[in-house]
């Protein structure tokens, strides 16, 4: 099998094979660079074109055969006579003729059959008429110095064409585009020789992603398709969730709550938009992959693009607003005086304590929850960051108290302060025993804005302190762990003395 | 290399006489003046022809007309102009001319070459 070409050569339309053709088109050529001295020549080449064409079209017929192989047309150029043969027959008239000496026009094409990656050095290298590995070295070294070479190669590789056709590889060589040139490069087929390795890679990569890779790409993009869709339904549900839970108590919880009620129902909608869009993007896309279907219409892509930058937009817009709230800081201290005892217990005490309006809100019958507490679940890290710390600190005047500080942030120095005064923080005193809640409550309609509790307990010297297990999640610069003397011990105990807190029985290394 | 020289010197003028001659004729067409000058061994490639055909055309001793071809474009039809004409009766009398010249000339050397033979001979 042979690709052929159309040609229109004297007015006749020719099939032609494409070794055929390309021998003809050298022929031709330098049948024009020979005759191509007087005005009259164009006649004589119109001329010999049209025999040419006629005895094309006499072989067809007698060949009874659809297109011109190469050996017509090597016959035909016997028959016609090379440019040689003109030469020789016009010398006797005009005497000394001056002979066409042409240099061969070289021209700049990026050589594939020895390319190391996509074959601009060799191309080059053939221009510049030196040897490659120059070519290569320069190349290396400019890479190596400013990275500029990386550059210029990618845009010779865009730029320059590669040499595809005999014609264009011999242009490319600089070798002499003429009969005998193609004669001799059609004996010696241009040969693919020492491609580098990166160069094997690329067309390995190129016929790959042609053949094969296409069905890899394809259920690449099916899968796409599922999964996307799985989670964009998934997102769907999630609006609707979000949007129908609006009374529930959802609003309370961590990472919802920093967002002010009034807002939500906005940023709610700009993040499903944010996420949603791009998702619906990419499974068009993939579908179009997938199954070669047409691009979608511009009118849906550039509304989906307008709607997804206004959902940007508005997304911004609020968490900027938010983040104002965060500006300012305010912290104000409580402190609650304490019985002495010489050893104090620290619990963390799960009951809830509810005030009566939260008694109303959540419908809690006094008498029927009598002798029943409700609890807060300890392990629930969801509900804020980590806000509660505890340490013990010297006392200096011999009296045992307790310093509540409590700070918040807010938009200004008033609004921080209103919602540091609105955290609800409980601690009781059950004679030597300290019970404390485990979390912090922020009353209904308040937002987060890094409420924070420090509890700050004074003791004298030479008080003990019992800690319970369930404590250990307040402490932040105690080795709580080491302090115990049983691995399995509930508590841990500490002693108050000149230097400061210290671990009654501190367990040595050894024992590990 | 000199001989060369000479003999496309002498094909190239006889070439020419006779393409004058085989236009003469009558109305004709390229290829078939090609075939003729081919039956006469005169020719060898078909592409001399047309530089020649374009250069006689343009000394005025030629024309030609586009013919309607059944099979194919259009064709050029060669004839002689009136130039043509008499210049061809010119040729026609240096070719007589030549020929007397020749025959003369071979028939001397002719002689004069059987002579030494015969001499060694006798």
């Amino acid at each position: 099998m042979k690709k052929t070409h159309n040609i229109n050569i004297g007015n006749s339309i020719i099939h032609i094979e494409e070794d055929a053709y390309e021998m003809l088109t050298v022929y031709l050529n330098e049948v024009k660079q020979h005759f191509s001295k007087n005005a009259d020549d164009f006649e004589i080449v119109t001329d010999i074109e049209n025999r040419i064409a006629e005895m094309f079209t006499e072989k067809l017929a007698e060949q009874q055969k659809q297109a011109v192989s190469i050996e017509d047309v090597e016959s035909v150029i016997q028959q016609m006579g090379s440019v040689k043969d003109f030469e020789t027959s016009e010398e006797a008239t005009g005497g000394e003729m001056p002979g066409p000496e042409y240099d061969p026009i070289k021209k700049l094409y990026r050589d594939t059959d020895q390319a190391m990656v996509a074959g601009v050095c060799a191309g080059l290298a053939h221009y510049l008429d030196v040897n490659v590995k120059w070519v290569r070295l320069f190349t290396f070294i400019t890479i190596l110095l400013f990275g500029s070479g990386i550059l210029a190669y990618i845009i010779f590789w865009f730029m320059v064409p590669k040499a595809k056709t005999r014609a264009e590889k011999m242009e490319m060589r600089g070798e002499e585009a003429n009969l005998k040139g193609f004669a001799n490069s059609y004996l010696q087929p241009f040969a693919v020789q020492s491609r580098g390795f990166v160069a094997e890679f690329l067309q390995v990569v190129g016929n790959f992603l042609q053949g094969s890779g296409k069905v890899i790409f394809k259920f690449i993009a099916g899968t796409i398709v599922v999964f996307g869709s799985i989670f964009l339904l998934a997102l769907i549900v999630t609006l609707a969730a979000f949007l129908g839970f609006w009374n529930s108590d959802v609003h309370s919880y961590f990472p919802i709550n920093i967002v002010n009620e009034e807002y939500l129902f906005t940023l709610t909608l700009a993040i499903f938009i944010i996420l949603a869009i791009p998702l619906l993007a990419l499974i068009l896309f993939s579908i179009r992959v997938a199954f070669n279907s047409r691009p979608s219409n511009k009118v849906l892509s550039y509304g989906l693009l307008v709607i997804w930058l206004a959902g940007v937009v508005t997304g911004i817009f609020y968490v900027a607003k938010i983040s104002s709230e965060f500006k300012e800081g305010a912290e104000f201290t409580q402190v609650t005086t304490l019985r002495s005892y010489p050893v104090y217990s620290l619990n963390v005490n799960r009951a809830r304590v509810f005030t009566q309006e939260d008694s109303l809100n959540y419908r809690i019958d006094a008498s029927g929850y009598k002798n029943r507490k409700i609890l807060n679940d300890l392990d629930n890290d969801f509900n804020m960051p980590r806000n509660i710390s505890f340490r013990m600190e010297k006392s200096l005047d011999g009296k045992v108290s307790m310093n509540t500080n409590v700070k918040s942030r807010g938009k200004t120095f008033e609004t921080a302060l209103k919602n540091a005064q609105n955290v609800h923080y409980d601690f009781l005193q059950d004679h030597s025993t300290l019970n404390f809640s485990p979390m912090l409550d922020i009353p209904k309609g308040d937002n987060w804005r890094g409420q924070q509790i420090e509890l700050v307990l004074n003791i004298p010297v030479g008080t003990e302190v019992k800690i319970n297990n369930a404590f250990d999640r307040f402490l932040g610069g105690y080795n709580y762990w080491d302090c115990k003397q049983e691995k399995d011990d509930e508590y841990t105990i500490w002693l108050m003395t000149d230097s400061g807190v210290k671990c009654k029985f501190e367990r040595s290394k050894k024992e590990d | 290399m000199i001989a060369e020289n000479t003999q496309t010197q002498m094909r190239k003028g006889i070439l020419e006489y006779c393409v004058l001659l085989i236009i003469s004729r009558g109305e004709i067409y390229a290829s078939d003046i090609i075939a003729e000058l081919k039956q006469a061994k005169l020719l060898v490639v078909e592409g001399t022809l047309y530089p020649l055909l374009t250069r006689l055309k343009n000394n005025g001793l030629l024309s030609y007309n586009w013919v309607e071809s059944t099979s194919g474009p259009p064709r050029k039809y060669y004839t002689l102009t009136e130039t043509g004409k008499a210049i061809l009766k010119q040729l026609d009398g240096t070719w007589e001319e030549l020929a007397y010249a020749i025959n003369t000339s071979r028939k001397v050397t002719d002689q004069e070459s059987n002579e030494p033979t015969n001499q060694t001979e006798s």
